[in-house]
């Protein structure tokens, strides 16, 4: 098990250039748990996770991870605790599955630190949680989709941090696959104690998987709390700008959104 | 599990053991094939000097004629191909890998343009020399880089812009250079084609120190850096969640790469399209097996020592060592506007 750490957001401002994207905002991430952040497109998501991970400087407030600011750890010693797998990767051309997962050790290692087997072990564990070893010598220009972002993941795990930020993890995925990465983060959240915080577009499995919702909008927090208590009508609503009705899920009774366009809908014939 | 497990460590360990062999088999055989061609050179020329005698001049006995021709001719031009082939290899790569993009190298974007410029005016108009000139050169030189980032800086560098207004910089500082020979009296055709296209012509031992070096001191700063270079390849927000401090790292590159290569062009003038070359050839021969910095100087080295040689020897008449690498970087040039046009390639 993991040691718990507290990431909290205060009076947290951010942007960029003079467009202020996040606009004062007070969050604390629950440890140990996954945290998933909706919202409509553009309304900051993906800001707030790059801020979260330092990639981006607060033009207010602060970050504080185990009540310290982040944007003043340095930063090698941060990417020990908190890892970022970002909305698309980039992989370099035929760079294979094995190098790219190695990459994920790179904060363990200073200037003349050499590979040990320790670094061996904590890959060879990443590609066997995330069942990409038998794609290891494979280039990951050659994989599918949910391969590659397996890979990805398993890069991330290979960086052994406590928290993991998680940008649209699920997203270019079948559903089949996207069910499959979020059983993977639930299984590394139970076993390992793994803070999980990710940006989810899919409401009904953000609401199924996640022990906390983030509700944003147009970069203020719009609600934050469990699912069955902050995801409702009147939230899809705000957030949205969309008609929904949302009933008890029955496989696993967390709320489940059905959206209401204008139709399509049974009483218009 | 642990069974699956074990098996999962055996075959990471396995996969990064064969890399490192891979990639040291292959740094052998750079360094040999680099190291072979820096004997012929030694024993090639108008005559032929076998290989005892070059042996006996290079530990410093005087060994009639051949003390003149190796001593004086072929050594000093052979060192000068190496160094400066090895500051245009490994700064050149380190520019590609930095910016994710072969057509990212310096020569394309107009650095070692404006550093040659710096160069001619240095010594036509300024009436400087020696170390000077260096000093200048890798001024002007960051002056470019800095003013071809600083333009196509927009919310990020975007690497497409940056190599359009490199190009357009490049063709503006060439044109300034054609003027500033143009307009020199004296110039002789084989030292106007030295800041045109590189040549390693009337090449002096004093000529190498500098570039030795700059190459020592910029390169051994690239190397300790070259796994921070390394996880740039993943892009800016990956690298930065991966603990590299991205702009540090990109200026201690800008700064190490231009300098390498200012220096080298202040005396041998932009030798065409090595530091374009080179990293491409490497990264086709080193694969996903290791650092490509390494490998990238010594294929620069080897690339414009042979071509300084086919230059002198092979060719109907002599022609300076830019020229024949142009015309071997050229093609390559083409095709790769041609991918990149048609899916966006990195290095
Ligand atoms: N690099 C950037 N430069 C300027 N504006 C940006 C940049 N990245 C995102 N934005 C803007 O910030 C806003 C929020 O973007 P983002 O956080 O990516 O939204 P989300 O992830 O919620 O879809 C958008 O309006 C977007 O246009
Ligand atoms: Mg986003």
């Amino acid at each position: 098990m993991t040691a718990a750490h507290s990431l909290v957001v205060e009076d947290l401002s951010a942007g960029y250039g003079e467009r202020t994207i996040l606009d004062d905002l007070d969050l604390s991430f629950a440890a140990g748990r996954i945290t998933s952040i909706v919202g409509a497109n553009g309304c900051g998501k993906s800001t707030l996770l790059r801020t979260l991970a330092r990639l981006l400087a607060p033009s207010a407030g602060q970050v504080l991870l185990d009540g310290k600011s982040v944007h003043r750890s340095p930063t090698r010693v941060l990417a020990r605790t908190l890892g970022l797998l970002p909305q698309s990767p980039v992989a370099p051309e035929g760079i294979t599955v094995a190098d790219l997962v190695s990459r994920g050790r790179h904060p363990h290692h200073g200037l003349i630190s050499r590979w040990n087997s320790h670094d061996d072990a904590a890959i060879a564990k990443a590609l066997e949680v995330t069942q990409t070893t038998d794609l290891a010598d494979r280039e990951v220009d050659a994989l599918s989709g949910g391969q590659r972002q397996r890979v990805w993941i398993a890069m991330a795990l290979a960086q052994e941090t406590d928290i993991l930020l998680l940008d649209e993890p699920t997203t270019f995925l079948d559903v089949s696959h996207q069910v499959e990465v979020l059983d993977l983060l639930t299984d590394l959240n139970h076993q390992r104690g793994i803070t999980v915080v990710m940006v989810l577009h899919d409401l009904n499995l953000a609401a199924r998987y996640s022990d906390q919702l983030v509700a944003m909008t147009g970069g203020k927090l719009y609600a934050h709390g469990e699912p069955n208590s902050i995801l409702n009508e009147e939230m899809i609503q705000s957030v949205f700008g969309l008609r929904s009705q949302v009933i008890p899920d029955p496989i696993s009774s967390k709320p489940m959104m059905l959206p209401i366009g204008r139709h399509r809908l049974a009483s218009e014939r | 599990m642990t069974a699956h497990m074990d098996n999962s460590l055996m075959k990471v360990r396995r996969g990064r053991l064969k890399r490192a062999r891979s990639w040291r088999a292959l740094l052998a055989i750079f360094v040999f094939i680099l190291a072979a061609g820096f004997a012929l050179t030694l024993m090639l020329g108008q005559s032929f000097t076998p290989l005892q005698e070059v042996l006996r001049v290079l530990l410093g006995e005087n060994v009639p004629g051949a003390s003149f021709t190796v001593g004086q001719l072929r050594l000093p031009r052979a060192l000068l191909c190496i160094l400066a082939g090895c500051c245009f290899g490994l700064g050149g790569v380190a520019f590609q890998i930095m910016l994710r993009n072969p057509l990212a190298s310096p020569d394309i974007i107009g650095v070692s343009g404006g550093a040659s410029a710096a160069a001619v005016f240095a010594i036509v108009v300024l009436q400087m020399d020696g170390v000077a000139v260096s000093i200048f050169s890798v001024f002007v030189g960051l002056g470019v880089a800095l003013l071809v980032y600083g333009f196509s800086y927009r919310n990020g560098v975007a690497g497409t812009r940056l190599i359009l207004i490199g190009i357009g910089v490049s063709a503006m500082i060439e044109s300034f250079i054609a003027y500033i020979l143009a307009r020199a009296p004296s110039w002789d055709l084989q030292e106007a084609m030295r800041w045109l296209t590189g040549s390693v012509n009337s090449a002096q031992l004093s000529q190498a120190l500098p570039v030795l070096i700059a190459l020592l001191v910029f390169g051994g700063i690239l190397l300790c850096r070259a796994r921070d270079l390394e996880a740039l390849r993943l892009g800016d927000d990956t690298a930065a969640a991966l603990g590299v401090r991205v702009g540090v790292t990109r200026i201690t590159v800008i700064v190490c790469a231009v300098g390498m290569i200012a220096v080298a062009t202040a005396v041998t003038g932009p030798i065409a399209f090595v530091a374009f070359l080179s990293g491409p050839i490497a990264a086709r021969i080193i694969g996903s097996n290791g650092s490509l910095l390494i490998p990238s100087a010594l294929v620069g080295a080897c690339l414009v020592l042979v071509g300084d040689y086919i230059g002198q020897f092979l060719l109907p008449s002599r022609y300076p060592v830019g020229v024949v690498t142009g015309a071997l970087g050229a093609p390559y040039l083409i095709y790769l506007i041609v991918r990149v046009n048609r899916n966006g390639g990195s290095l």
